[in-house]
């Protein structure tokens, strides 16, 4: 179906078998184990002989639709969902890696995505060096033998920077390293990751694709353009080829570690898919008309989106994202004490820590994201007290600019 | 000619490609199906080219889904 436009796929796209009620909605099939009619069948499924299903922490016909279509949506190979954005990001590396090898990362990232390398993966001998994004030279030069993979977020969170993926991917393919990026912020509908040099694509579900955060979730997509030969994690599975990447996290980091995703939930984020054109569009104008408003408030001390003529990152971001420019922005306040009275001013958009819900939301990052790490750690992620991380839901855009209006009286 | 696939020993006719022999048998998902062709799995590229010999020994093998290898 790779001929049909997005919003087709993301409604159309199946795979999955035909059973004899046909339903238009597919099931949530909410049951732990699955009937065999024989051991010898038994036995197949396990030894990989078939597609049946066995236990669902393993594989369920409702997540494997969601694969499916995340598969499809991403002009992929294979996709494994998750019970989470984080457990996407860490059984990915936790695949990729031994100790004693090392991960390059963009320096400007997402709280638990950094807490994950330096306070879980560093202990364990996997070290992270992080190198600023518009700097693909330090990246380069950070890339030793013993690197396993260079992690980039498409638009980092909160701190709104912007890396060249064409560039970073040509530096990470003549290091014969594997890029991954996290797309949670731009999905699928804007970036799509195959075109411009990524090999594995992991995302936050919970966020766009639910529906507006109806549901935890996430997904890796290995997009079939890496040779896994150079890996050496992956070494007894390096005879499966093109699959040796997915075929190690099946048979154990994702198993093992029971990080599967709920049928229930996985139907959430299969109807989610459904809408996601259609609340990207609204989610992205909102969040321009935002930024626009806020660059004309003279209490904002900053304001950092990419879809602003001014950003750096403009011309970059609307080659890459489809033209769009995503729903998260940040507000610079002076201080902590205005931020927090600006987030005690709203009343229609809701202080809370998600993005990507219908509803519009603000916070603080450096109070609750970032409050277990050190100042001097929080600022070199591009966070500091005046922050205010803003992320556009699909409300009308008047009524949003009212309430931050009436919140930003008087700072 | 007599061909072992998936444990069994089947009765395939003419000497077709691995990409004929998924087509025959109508194999489930083949783009996501690994090939092991008498204990090697083939990349994929020699689907097209490679025939299958009487006496070959033929798995399919899933890694998404079922029990997932």
């Amino acid at each position: 179906m790779k001929n049909l436009g997005f919003a087709t796929r993301a409604i159309h796209e199946s795979g999955t078998r035909k059973d004899a009620i046909r339903p238009l909605r597919f099931p949530v099939f909410a049951g732990v184990a699955f009937d065999f009619e024989s051991a010898e069948a038994m036995a197949d499924c396990f030894f990989g002989r078939n597609l049946d299903f066995a236990y669902s922490r393993i594989s369920n016909p409702t997540v494997d639709l969601f694969e499916k279509r995340m598969t499809a949506l991403e002009d992929g190979f294979a996709s494994v969902a998750v019970s989470s954005g984080m457990a996407a990001i860490s059984i990915t590396l936790h695949n990729l890696v031994n100790a004693g090898d090392n991960i390059v990362a963009g320096s400007s990232l997402f709280g638990g995505t950094y807490s994950l390398l330096t306070n879980v993966l560093a202990p364990l001998g996997v070290r992270t060096r992080f190198v600023p994004i518009d700097d693909p030279q330090a990246i380069e030069a950070a890339i030793d033998e013993r690197t396993r993979a260079v992690f980039l977020e498409t638009i980092s969170n909160p701190s709104i920077l912007v890396p060249d993926f064409e560039a970073m991917s040509a530096i990470a393919k003549a290091k014969n390293v594997p890029l991954i990026a996290d797309s949670t912020v731009t999905t699928p509908y804007l970036f799509n990751a195959a075109r411009f040099g990524v090999n594995i694509v992991v995302h936050s579900t919970t966020k766009y694709i639910s529906g507006g955060a109806t549901s935890m979730g996430g997904v890796i997509v290995d997009l079939g353009n890496f040779d896994w030969s150079s890996i050496p994690s992956l070494q007894r599975y390096h005879r499966f080829n093109e699959q040796a990447f997915v075929a190690r996290l099946r048979k154990e980091v994702y198993r093992e570690t029971g990080s599967c995703l709920s049928p229930h939930d996985a139907y959430l984020q299969t109807l989610g898919l459904e809408t996601l054109p259609l609340r990207m569009e609204k989610i992205c104008r909102n969040a321009q008309a935002i930024a626009e408003f806020l660059t004309t408030q003279q209490s904002a001390a900053g304001v950092s989106y990419s879809g602003l003529a001014s950003s750096p990152y403009h011309d970059l971001a609307a080659r890459q994202f489809n033209g769009l420019h995503g729903g998260v922005l940040s507000l610079r306040l002076r201080d902590r004490e205005r931020a927090f009275r600006f987030l005690n001013g709203l009343t229609l958009i809701k202080r809370a820590t998600n993005l990507g819900d219908n509803k519009t939301l603000a916070m603080h990052p450096a109070s609750t994201i970032f409050a277990g790490i050190t100042e001097q750690e929080m600022n070199s992620l591009g966070v500091d007290d005046g922050l205010v991380r803003i992320s556009a839901g699909i409300e009308e855009t008047d009524d949003l600019i009212d309430d931050i209006r009436e919140a930003l009286k008087g700072l | 000619m007599k061909v072992r696939i998936n444990g069994k020993e089947e009765e395939i006719s003419g000497d077709p490609t691995i990409e004929g022999l998924l087509a025959c048998r109508n194999v489930e998902s083949p783009n996501m199906v690994s090939l092991e062709l008498n204990g090697a799995i083939l990349k994929r590229s020699e689907f097209e080219e490679r025939k299958v010999h009487e006496g070959d020994v033929v798995e399919f093998l899933y890694f998404m889904g079922g029990g997932s290898g």
